[in-house]
């Protein structure tokens, strides 16, 4: 395509340098809250105030921000589930239903500890506490597992398997908690148990201590892609299955592994929202709210191009803004949603932005012709 | 018991009218995961412009036009910036879930119009969905534009060779494939059950995306899936009509997800791909890069 004496060119990328694609995914960032001012706009709202509202909230707001962080960080435990198996070339979008799962067993653990029955009871937590994790990851990684194996075994479409499994989970959970079920608080209204004031996680410098476990999982879990030999095979067949078979990589073994280290991550994100983060220490009645949340995992994992480490800022500020996007809704008097309406945005505006960390676009000065050669023509 | 088969019959209409938009994608070698998402575009959309303009006809026109952009925008993503098909349909149907939840919430609650009259005790959308089945059979069989959609999914550069253009003939079949697949949500949201919730939809274009595998690409098996499926799906929302206080009724509502599961496995099995394998479109999924 020609502008004046420019020449504007598409060209596939050869390589994608890590500045590069960092500047990308921020770019998409910065565009699609620009898209999303046109909300605030509809709304008759001043996109300026309302950011300024939900950033004053979720980052400078002694309330708000351990509410970010601990969002934040859950948002992060998912972005991980979403991570292994991506980089393995497999989509779990399974987040949801293997949190529930995970938090359904950390509940089975403290019912069958007499939790229920005795919630001021002293309990040994720095024994319980790890068991309820381990019950957690143990839960999430069952779950997952199975669209690994059926992935692995048959290649049935292991997006179609997880998210089946989501809604499985989400029927699950109301059983136990409504109605009569198992978990089910004293209230009545619908509602989990309390976790016994002795099993509430530590908190760390005001946020619980789960908080630096998904950090230092970033590490990890950097360290195991770059330098294991089960990082380097998961990787060789998110590139190709067909190769990595070739060079005697098992076509079973490593989608049901990352789909276990998946689902086990997101089992933790389970334990820590609803068993460690402060005022909330059971299973809610809208939990189907905080379990779709985990969607956003989708997102920030895209954005970070699949590693952990560049996950934490993309988490903890989609973290923020959906604390804050609450806020803002109620302050503003907008529609319930806000924070939905902005995972929906981040994510088409990254899909949109997919083709710049595949194609370039190289613009190139024309030579001017000589005037006697236009001359000849 | 009638009054459960009516309900049944309304239930795998729906399914029909996704399913067959996903066929008719899939059968031109594209893939849209986002069948949820324009769903929900289609009933939220539908039916704001039906409650505010009292109008179903406006409501389902909306629906349908907003699921042509919709499928436009997948399009876009896919055939001409050779996007992950993968990316691109989860892109729609976050997006979906997300916008929806936020514009639909102020007009939560009931639709307020007259219900639209039923024929022989159903809705006459049922008749319509069955009356497509035929007609989808017949294009894409016995046409030549069928010929061409058929092509172009099984093997885009041939296809290209004898002089059918794939961008064009793909674009088609998400445009119109989307359209189905916002009309199903209308569907679902001003006729099968005209209340407005938060992400009400809860899994109906994901079953009707695995209706799709389940049908091996077949109009007529997919016709028949959709009313085993809308059998269970009636059967998971009302247990005590046949078998009274055998378990709670949440367990019932995993029933569907389950046997959808366990179908798919069964059809994933070496023993049914060997026989019944070469259905799929071959270049499904695959984007076309012309050089």
């Amino acid at each position: 395509m020609r502008l004046g004496a420019l020449e504007v060119k598409l060209q596939p990328r050869a390589s994608l340098p890590g500045w590069k694609a960092a500047l990308i995914s921020v770019l998409a960032i910065v565009v699609a809250l620009l898209l999303f001012s046109v909300l605030f706009v509809l709304a008759r709202v001043s996109p300026l105030e309302a950011y300024r509202e939900i950033i004053s909230y979720a980052f400078f707001n002694r309330f708000g921000l351990p509410l970010s962080i601990s969002r934040g960080i859950f948002l992060l435990l998912c972005t991980y589930a979403f991570i292994v198996p991506y980089q393995a070339g497999l989509w779990n979008i399974g987040m949801t239903g293997q949190l529930y799962l995970g938090s359904l067993a950390v509940y089975a653990v403290v019912l069958a500890l007499g939790g229920k029955a005795n919630p001021s009871a002293a309990y040994p937590a720095g024994l319980i506490i790890p068991l309820l994790m381990l019950a957690a990851m143990a839960a999430g990684a069952a779950y997952a597992g199975v669209a690994g194996f059926l992935k692995g075994k048959f290649n049935v479409n292991e997006i179609v398997v997880t998210m089946l499994m989501n809604f499985i989970a989400f029927w699950l959970v109301s059983y136990t908690i409504k109605e009569g079920g198992p978990f089910m608080g004293g209230s009545g209204e619908g509602e989990g148990f309390k976790l016994p004031a002795a099993l509430n996680a530590p908190l760390v410098a005001g946020v619980p201590f789960t908080a630096f476990l998904a950090l230092a999982l970033a590490v990890l879990l950097t360290f195991m892609f770059a330098k294991t030999k089960v990082g380097y095979e998961i990787r060789a067949y998110g590139k190709s299955p067909a190769a990595a078979r070739y060079a005697g990589i098992s076509g079973l073994r490593i989608p049901v592994l990352v789909f276990l280290i998946g689902g086990a991550l997101a089992g933790l994100a389970g334990y820590h929202y609803f068993a460690a983060v402060p005022g909330v220490y059971k299973i809610p009645t809208n939990y189907g709210y905080f379990g779709d949340l985990a969607f956003y995992g989708i997102i920030c994992g895209l954005i970070a191009l699949g590693h952990p480490l560049p996950a934490i800022p993309v988490a903890l500020l989609f973290g923020g803004l959906s604390v804050g996007g609450r806020f803002a809704q109620g302050k503003l008097h907008m529609n319930f949603g806000l924070d939905y309406a902005l995972l929906g945005v981040l994510m088409i505006t990254l899909v949109a932005f997919q083709f710049f960390y595949r194609y370039q676009i190289v613009v190139t000065r024309l030579e001017r012709e000589p005037a006697d050669v236009r001359v000849l023509r | 018991m009638f009054e459960f088969y009516a309900r049944s019959l309304e239930a795998s209409m729906i399914f029909t009218f996704a399913a067959l938009g996903e066929l008719i994608n899939q059968r031109s070698g594209v893939l849209n995961v986002g069948i949820e998402g324009v769903m929900l575009f289609g009933a939220t959309l539908g039916f704001i412009v039906a409650q505010t303009t009292g109008s179903y006809a406006a409501g389902f026109a909306v629906a349908i036009l907003v699921g042509a952009l919709l499928g436009l925008l997948h399009g876009f993503f896919t055939i001409t910036l050779h996007g992950d098909q993968v990316v691109s349909g989860m892109g729609i149907w976050i997006l979906g879930f997300g916008l929806t939840t936020y514009i639909g919430s102020a007009y939560a609650g009931p639709l307020g119009l007259p219900r639209i009259p039923t024929v022989f005790g159903v809705s006459p959308f049922v008749f319509l969905s069955i009356a497509l089945v035929p007609v989808v059979w017949f294009v894409l069989s016995k046409t030549s534009l069928g010929l061409q959609i058929r092509s172009v999914g099984e093997n885009p550069v041939v296809a290209e060779v004898s002089g059918i253009s794939v961008a064009r003939t793909r674009y088609l079949c998400v445009t119109v494939g989307g359209m189905l697949m916002g009309f199903a949500g209308a569907v679902y949201a001003l006729n099968y059950n005209p209340v407005w919730n938060y992400n009400f939809l809860m899994g109906w274009g994901f079953i009707s995306l695995a209706l799709v595998f389940f049908s091996l690409w077949n109009p007529w098996i997919l016709l028949g899936g959709s009313l085993l499926f809308g059998v269970f799906w009636q059967l998971a929302l009302n247990p005590q009509l046949v078998l009274p206080g055998l378990m709670s009724r949440y367990i019932w509502r995993t029933v569907p997800f389950a046997i959808t599961l366990v179908v798919l496995l069964l059809m994933s099995t070496p023993w049914f791909r060997a026989k019944w394998g070469a259905a799929r479109p071959e270049a499904l999924g695959q984007p076309y890069v012309r050089d």
